[in-house]
C-alpha cells in the first residue's frame, strides 16, 4: 500500500480511556493512536471488552459520565475531547455519524421513523418539515427500505431486525457526514442480511466517498471490506496493517491466534473467542505485554516490558521479531 | 381505537351489574337496618315505613326495582336517612365539591411533582437533587391528617390568609387548602417516581442516539425523554386521581367542605343503603371511566400498546 499523501480526516493521538468504578479504575483504552483519511475504510477488530465501542463513543463525545479520556482526537483542527458540547453538536451527525451496536434499543420507540430521521436535517440544515420528509424518503430508498413512503409513519417495533438496522444506517446518512463509525452494524442479523448491509456500506463509501470505521469482532467480515485493519487487545493496539497483510502474514501472535481461531474465513458465524485463556484484567495499568499470559510465543521479557507499536505501513506491538514467531 | 373503546364500554355493563347485586346483598346482610333504633318503633309504624320505602318486599324484588329505576329513570332511589332527599340530590350536591378540589389537587400533584422530578433527575446527585429527594420522602410520610391541621394553624390561625374550612361555592380561597393537603404526599410520590424513570430513560441507548444527532439537551429531554419518563407516573396517577375526585373522608370532615366523603360516613353510620349503593356505583363508574381514559392516553403515548388494541 502506498503511504497516504492526504492529511488525515481524523487523527486519534495517544487516546486513553479510564472508568472510575466502585472498585477502582478500569483501563478500557490505553495509548491508542491511528489516522483515518478521506474515503478510507478501516476495521477495528478485537474480542468483546477490548475497547472498540469506547473508542467510537469518545470520538462522538458520548462516553459515560464516569469516564475520563486523555490524549487527542483531532478533527478539522480541533480536539474533539476538549470541545464543549455545543460545538460538538455541530459535528455530531453532520460531520461524523455513528451506527450503534444494537438497532433494537438505539431507536426511540415512541417516535415515528420519519421524525427520527427528519429531525436531523431540521437541526443541522434548518430544513422544513416537508423538506425533511423528502430527505428521509430519499435516504430510506438509498438504504433500500422497501415501500419507504408507507413506512415513514411506522415505529421501530414495526420493523424487522434487518430493516431496523437500515433505519439506523439511514440516520447516520441523513447529513452525508464525512465519517461514519459503524459499531458492529451486523451482529444481530442473520447471514444474508449481514451481507446485504455490508454491501450497502460499501456502496455508500463508493458513492459518497465517506470514510468508514468498521468495528467488529468478526474477522470474516473485514476480509472483503476494509483496506486497513487495526487489532485491539485489552484496549491496546496489537497490530495495524493493510488487511491483506493481516491475513497473509500476520505479524503479531494475537492476530495469528485470531486467524487460527477462524476456521473458515468468510464464515461470519466464526467468532474470535477461541484463543485459550481469558481477556486481561483491566483494573490496573500494566507494564507488560497485555497478551503475554495467553501468548504461545511469550518469553520472560514479555512479562516485564510493554511492547511499543512500531513500524511503517504495518505496525506491530511485540517484543519478538516476526521471524521468531511460531 | 374506537372499536377498543366500545368493547371496553360493553364489558363494563355486566361488571357493574354484578357489583350492584353483590353490594346490594352484602349491605343487607349486615345486622341492623336504617330504621332500627334503641327505642323500637311501634310495629304498625314500622310496617308503614318499611312499606313506604319498599323494604317489605322480598330482596330480589327490591333489587329488581332498584335496577329498573336506575336504568330507565336514572333514579337511585330515596335516601333512607335524610328525609325528602333522593340519592341523586345527595350526589348532585356533594360530588361537585369533591370533584372540584380533587381536580385541583391532581393538577397540583402533576404541575409540581413532574417538574420537581425532572429537575432532580437532571441535577442528578447535586444539592438540588438531594434537597428534592429529602423533601419528597419527608412529605410522603407526612399524612394529610397531620398536614391539614398544620396548614390551618399557619394559614388561618397565625396569618389569617385562608379560611379554615367551609366551601362557599368553591371560591379559590376555600379550595386551596383541601387540594394541597390532599395532594402533598402524592405530589412527593410523583416527584420521586418521575425522577427515577427520567434517570432511567436518560441512560437508555435511544437517548444516546439522540445525543449523537447533535440535538441540544433541552430538545432531547422534551422531545425524546419526557414521554417515556411519564409512563410510570401515569400508571400511578390513575387510581390516585379516582381517589382524589371521589373525596377523602378526612378532608371533607376536617374542612367541612360538604363533599361526598361526608355523605359516605353519614350513610355508613345510619345504614343508609341507598346512599351507600349509589356512592359505590359512582365510584366504580368513575374508576372504570378513568382507567379507560388512562389506557387510551397510554396508547396515545406508546405505539406498541396502540398496535395491540
Ligand atoms: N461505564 C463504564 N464503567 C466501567 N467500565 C466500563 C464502562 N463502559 C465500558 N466499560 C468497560 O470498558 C471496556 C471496553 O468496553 P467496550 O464497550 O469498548 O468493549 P467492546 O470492545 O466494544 O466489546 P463488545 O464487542 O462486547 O461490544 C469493557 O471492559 C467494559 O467493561
Ligand atoms: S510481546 Fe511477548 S507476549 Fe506479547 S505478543 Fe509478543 S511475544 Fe507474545
Ligand atoms: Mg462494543
Amino acid at each position: 500500500m502506498t503511504p497516504h499523501p492526504k492529511p488525515p480526516l481524523l487523527s486519534v493521538r495517544n487516546l486513553s480511556i479510564r472508568f472510575r468504578t466502585g472498585d477502582g479504575m478500569v483501563h478500557a483504552v490505553n495509548d491508542v493512536s491511528f489516522d483515518i483519511t478521506r474515503g478510507q475504510k478501516l476495521a477495528v477488530v478485537g474480542e468483546s471488552g477490548s475497547g472498540k465501542s469506547q473508542i467510537a463513543l469518545s470520538i462522538m463525545g458520548l462516553l459515560a459520565r464516569n469516564a475520563q479520556a486523555e490524549g487527542e482526537i483531532l478533527f478539522d483542527g480541533s480536539n474533539l475531547l476538549k470541545l464543549p458540547t455545543s460545538e460538538l453538536n455541530n459535528i455530531r451527525a453532520r460531520e461524523i455519524g455513528i451506527i450503534f451496536q444494537d438497532p433494537m434499543s438505539s431507536l426511540n420507540p415512541y417516535m415515528t421513523i420519519e421524525r427520527q430521521l427528519g429531525e436531523i436535517v431540521e437541526l443541522h440544515e434548518g430544513a422544513s418539515r416537508s423538506t425533511a420528509r423528502k430527505r428521509a424518503l430519499e435516504v430510506m430508498d438509498a438504504v433500500r427500505i422497501p415501500d419507504a413512503r408507507n413506512r415513514l409513519k411506522s415505529y421501530a417495533h414495526e420493523f424487522s431486525g434487518g430493516m431496523r438496522q437500515r433505519v439506523v444506517i439511514a440516520m447516520a446518512l441523513m447529513c452525508q457526514p464525512k465519517l461514519i463509525l459503524a459499531d458492529e452494524p451486523t451482529t444481530a442479523l442473520d447471514v444474508t442480511v449481514q451481507a446485504q448491509i455490508m454491501q450497502l456500506l460499501d456502496d455508500i463509501q463508493r458513492d459518497l466517498g465517506t470514510s468508514i470505521v468498521l468495528i467488529t469482532h468478526d474477522l470474516g467480515l473485514v476480509a472483503g471490506f476494509c483496506e486497513d485493519t487495526l487489532v485491539l487487545y485489552g484496549g491496546r493496539i496489537m497490530e495495524q496493517a493493510p488487511t491483506l497483510e493481516i491475513f497473509e502474514k500476520p505479524g503479531h501472535p494475537y492476530t495469528r491466534g485470531l486467524l487460527r481461531a477462524v476456521p473458515n474465513i468468510g464464515d461470519p458465524a466464526a467468532k474470535l473467542l477461541a484463543i485459550p485463556g481469558s481477556p486481561p484484567n483491566q483494573r490496573r495499568a500494566i507494564a507488560s505485554c497485555p497478551f503475554h499470559p495467553r501468548c504461545v510465543d511469550a518469553v520472560t521479557d514479555c512479562a516485564e516490558k510493554l511492547p511499543q507499536l512500531d513500524g511503517g505501513n504495518s505496525k506491530r506491538a511485540c517484543l519478538r521479531p516476526v521471524e521468531e514467531l511460531t | 381505537m374506537l372499536n377498543y373503546t366500545l368493547r371496553r364500554l360493553f364489558t363494563v355493563i355486566p361488571i357493574l351489574l354484578v357489583l350492584i347485586i353483590f353490594s346490594f346483598y352484602l349491605m343487607r346482610l349486615a345486622p341492623g337496618g336504617p330504621f332500627t333504633s334503641e327505642r323500637p318503633l311501634p310495629a304498625a309504624v314500622m310496617a308503614n315505613v318499611l312499606e313506604r320505602y319498599g323494604l317489605d318486599e322480598p330482596l330480589h324484588v327490591q333489587l329488581w326495582t332498584y335496577i329498573k329505576n336506575i336504568v330507565f329513570h336514572f333514579d337511585f332511589g330515596p335516601s333512607f336517612s335524610q328525609k325528602d332527599r333522593t340519592v341523586n340530590d345527595v350526589i348532585a350536591q356533594g360530588f361537585p365539591v369533591t370533584l372540584t378540589y380533587g381536580f385541583w389537587s391532581a393538577v397540583f400533584v402533576l404541575v409540581c411533582g413532574v417538574p420537581l422530578g425532572v429537575i432532580a433527575a437532571l441535577r442528578h446527585n447535586s444539592f438540588w437533587d438531594y434537597t428534592m429527594t429529602g423533601l419528597a420522602i419527608f412529605s410522603q410520610i407526612f399524612p394529610n391528617f397531620v398536614l391539614a391541621p398544620l396548614m390551618v394553624l399557619l394559614f388561618t390561625l397565625s396569618w389569617g390568609l385562608l379560611p379554615g374550612g367551609g366551601w362557599n361555592g368553591g371560591q379559590w380561597q376555600y379550595v386551596i387548602m383541601p387540594a394541597v393537603a390532599l395532594g402533598t404526599s402524592y405530589m412527593a410520590g410523583v416527584a420521586r417516581l418521575t425522577r427515577g424513570s427520567m434517570l432511567e430513560v436518560l441512560g437508555s441507548p435511544f437517548i444516546r442516539t439522540a445525543r449523537a444527532k447533535g440535538l441540544p439537551e433541552r430538545t432531547i429531554i422534551i422531545r425524546h425523554a419526557l414521554k417515556p419518563a411519564l409512563l410510570p407516573t401515569l400508571t400511578y396517577m390513575g387510581p390516585v386521581f379516582v381517589y382524589m375526585i371521589t373525596g377523602s373522608v378526612f378532608i371533607d370532615v376536617f374542612f367541612s367542605t360538604g363533599g361526598i366523603g361526608q355523605d359516605f360516613i353519614d350513610g355508613a353510620y345510619s345504614r343508609d343503603y341507598s346512599i351507600l349503593l349509589g356512592l359505590a356505583i359512582l365510584y366504580s363508574v368513575l374508576t372504570f371511566t378513568l382507567t379507560l381514559l388512562l389506557d387510551l392516553l397510554y396508547a396515545w403515548i406508546d405505539p406498541k400498546v396502540r398496535s395491540n388494541m
